[in-house]
């Protein structure tokens, strides 16, 4: 708790900064990206750009509390895919979330993954996807926030309340009965809260509380498991590919930072 | 048509002038569209250093004992300008400062009333909105504005909350204050002049100017149908002309925010992702609308958010 409100502070800060000097945004900040990848690749060479991995992100983003990010693999990447990782370096935590892949993930077809993002300034996005053979690839867009902290703000916190841990899981048949991989959603009613506003009124920081595990599996085998942290906006969305089975069943289950435990399921066909 | 007399206060605000040099005298042009029910319009624009905050409407009403204002535009030099038209008009006493909702353009001139000492007031979630968001307003306006148009502005909370139906007396005119339902924002409060039957919407209502969604657009479509039962004399929107007629002034917004929730319902059950609704959804009506490119996005992805768990 105490380190959250010491990185709210640390953010805050940064946050008043960039605003105020925004055309040096990108120029004058520190390089991140190096430390980053140092972290969580270590010396391993990243292919950047070389198509194997595509991200999606707006033009313009009109919205910084819900910027809608989708990664795709194109149908000529063959093999499996061991994980995939997201990054927006100039978040309070660069690193947006990190999935896992599982037996039941599905090869054949193009794959994707979207979700929803909160960008807190000018930064570049990255999507660092793992192949089964071990070799990375980067696909990096840059985003041009014009929220701000202002971003981090719900427009409604007793709707946001309300319901929380309501989970729903669909799926959606491919049109062609014959392709292999299919695509579901998970969609679940959670305030994400980042532990970063302050309300001058307690002088407090609202404290942080957010879904940080998603498990998806279909027909009891693992598609994704996923590690998320703050940067994903309120009511997390995620769409994701799996490879098509017999049942096609969905299970999901998400934990949250307080331990809380939400399920949700869908059947085969439709939600 | 109202019969109404302009009144152009061209002010010297000396303090200003003195405290920040690059800043220049703002002359606050007001309308009197009904007996001592005055308004200034807003430009339809988002906050630039030109315009230096003055995009939206801010009103005040006269009795015989007291000034109500509502609204106060987005800067301190603003509210200023505000109370010098209002000092050009009545030496009554500002006894209140009602804000219609959170957003800065409507409450950054606050603290020009300071030396009034008025009771500020506000919807009861106000004060709470405006709390988690006072640094974040503050930095985002500054950078708009700049230095010299933002010098001097803060957020006031408000000092009485209304929670309920609530009463101001202003001698020989009464003013009821309503709090409403989440619509444009989580704290929207409407004004009813009874002696005159104005009714002073804030960002409920907009004419001209795009409506923005930062609240909830399914709460807004039903607070608008059961106000649109009212019968009032005019309406005060927050963004257009300072006086409308009732309830013809709600076609066009209406119509714009029941096709964005229908385009919007319509792409969720055909199973359409947000990045694809923001494409398409609500954008037969890009023609009918000013800054329809700085916020109809925006407003499609509230309002996606907020559906999508219907």
């Amino acid at each position: 708790m105490r380190t959250n409100r010491l990185i709210g502070f640390g953010v805050l800060v940064l946050c008043v900064i960039s605003l105020m000097s925004p055309a040096g945004a990108q120029d004058d900040r520190v390089e991140i990206w190096p430390i980053l990848k140092e972290q969580a690749f270590g010396d391993r060479p990243i292919a950047e750009d070389d198509g194997m991995v595509v991200l999606e992100v707006p033009q313009k983003v009109e919205d910084a509390a819900i910027v809608p990010l989708t990664v795709r693999v194109p149908p000529s990447v063959k093999g499996k895919l061991k994980s995939l990782a997201l990054f927006i370096d100039n978040n309070p935590d660069p690193k947006v979330a990190t999935i896992t892949y599982g037996p039941a993930a599905g090869t054949g077809g193009e794959r994707s993954f979207s979700t929803r993002v909160r960008v807190d300034n000018f930064s570049h996005a990255r999507a660092i996807l793992e192949l089964d053979d071990g070799s990375l690839h980067m696909a990096t867009r840059f985003l041009a926030a014009a929220g701000g902290c202002a971003a981090m703000q719900a427009k409604d916190p007793e709707a946001d309340t309300v319901g929380m841990g309501k989970t729903i899981v669909r799926t959606f048949p491919s049109a062609v009965n014959s392709t292999p991989i299919w695509a579901g959603q998970v969609m679940i009613k959670h305030p994400n809260h980042n532990g970063m506003q302050l309300d001058i009124n307690t002088a407090k920081f609202i404290p942080a509380h957010y879904v940080k595990e998603m498990t998806v599996k279909r027909d009891g085998e693992l598609v994704l498991k996923l590690d998320a942290t703050f940067s994903i906006s309120t009511n997390p969305n995620f769409r994701f590919t799996f490879g098509r089975g017999d049942e096609n069943h969905l299970d999901v289950v998400i934990v949250d930072t307080e331990g809380a435990v939400f399920d949700g399921r869908s059947h085969g066909s439709g939600s | 048509m109202e019969n109404t007399r302009v009144l152009q206060a061209l002010v010297a605000i000396v303090a200003i002038a003195f405290l920040a040099p690059l800043a220049w005298a703002v002359p606050m042009v007001v309308t009197e569209v009904a007996p001592g029910v005055y308004v200034h319009q807003g430009r339809h624009e988002v906050q630039s250093a030109e315009n230096r905050g003055d995009i939206s409407n801010a009103s005040f009403v006269v009795g015989s004992e007291a000034v109500a204002v509502i609204d106060t535009s987005g800067s301190l030099a603003l509210g200023q300008a505000l109370r010098e038209a209002i000092r050009g008009v009545t030496d009554q006493p500002i006894k209140y400062v009602i804000n219609t909702h959170m957003h800065p353009d409507h409450v950054l001139g606050n603290a020009a009333f300071k030396q009034d000492k008025p009771i500020f007031v506000g919807h009861y979630k106000l004060a709470r909105a405006l709390g988690t968001r006072s640094e974040s307003y503050a930095t985002a306006n500054k950078q708009m504005l700049g230095e010299d148009a933002f010098e001097g502005s803060e957020i006031i909370l408000p000092t009485l909350l209304i929670k309920e139906t609530t009463t101001l007396d202003l001698g020989d005119r009464t003013l009821v204050l309503e709090p409403l339902e989440t619509a444009h924002t989580d704290n929207d409060l409407i004004v009813t002049d009874n002696k005159t039957d104005t009714l002073f919407l804030g960002d409920l209502l907009f004419s001209g100017h795009i409506p923005t969604l930062d609240g909830s657009i399914v709460g807004w479509l039903e607070v608008l149908d059961n106000l649109k039962q009212r019968e009032v004399a005019r309406v005060v929107p927050g963004h257009g002309p300072p006086s409308m007629a009732w309830p013809e002034a709600l076609q066009a917004q209406q119509r714009y925010l029941t096709t964005v929730a229908q385009d919007v319902r319509r792409q969720i059950a055909e199973g359409k992702a947000l990045s694809e609704a923001t494409k398409t959804a609500g954008f037969s009506e890009a023609d009918n609308w000013e800054l329809f490119d700085k916020y109809h996005v925006r407003n499609v992805t509230a309002a996606f958010a907020e559906l999508e768990w219907d």
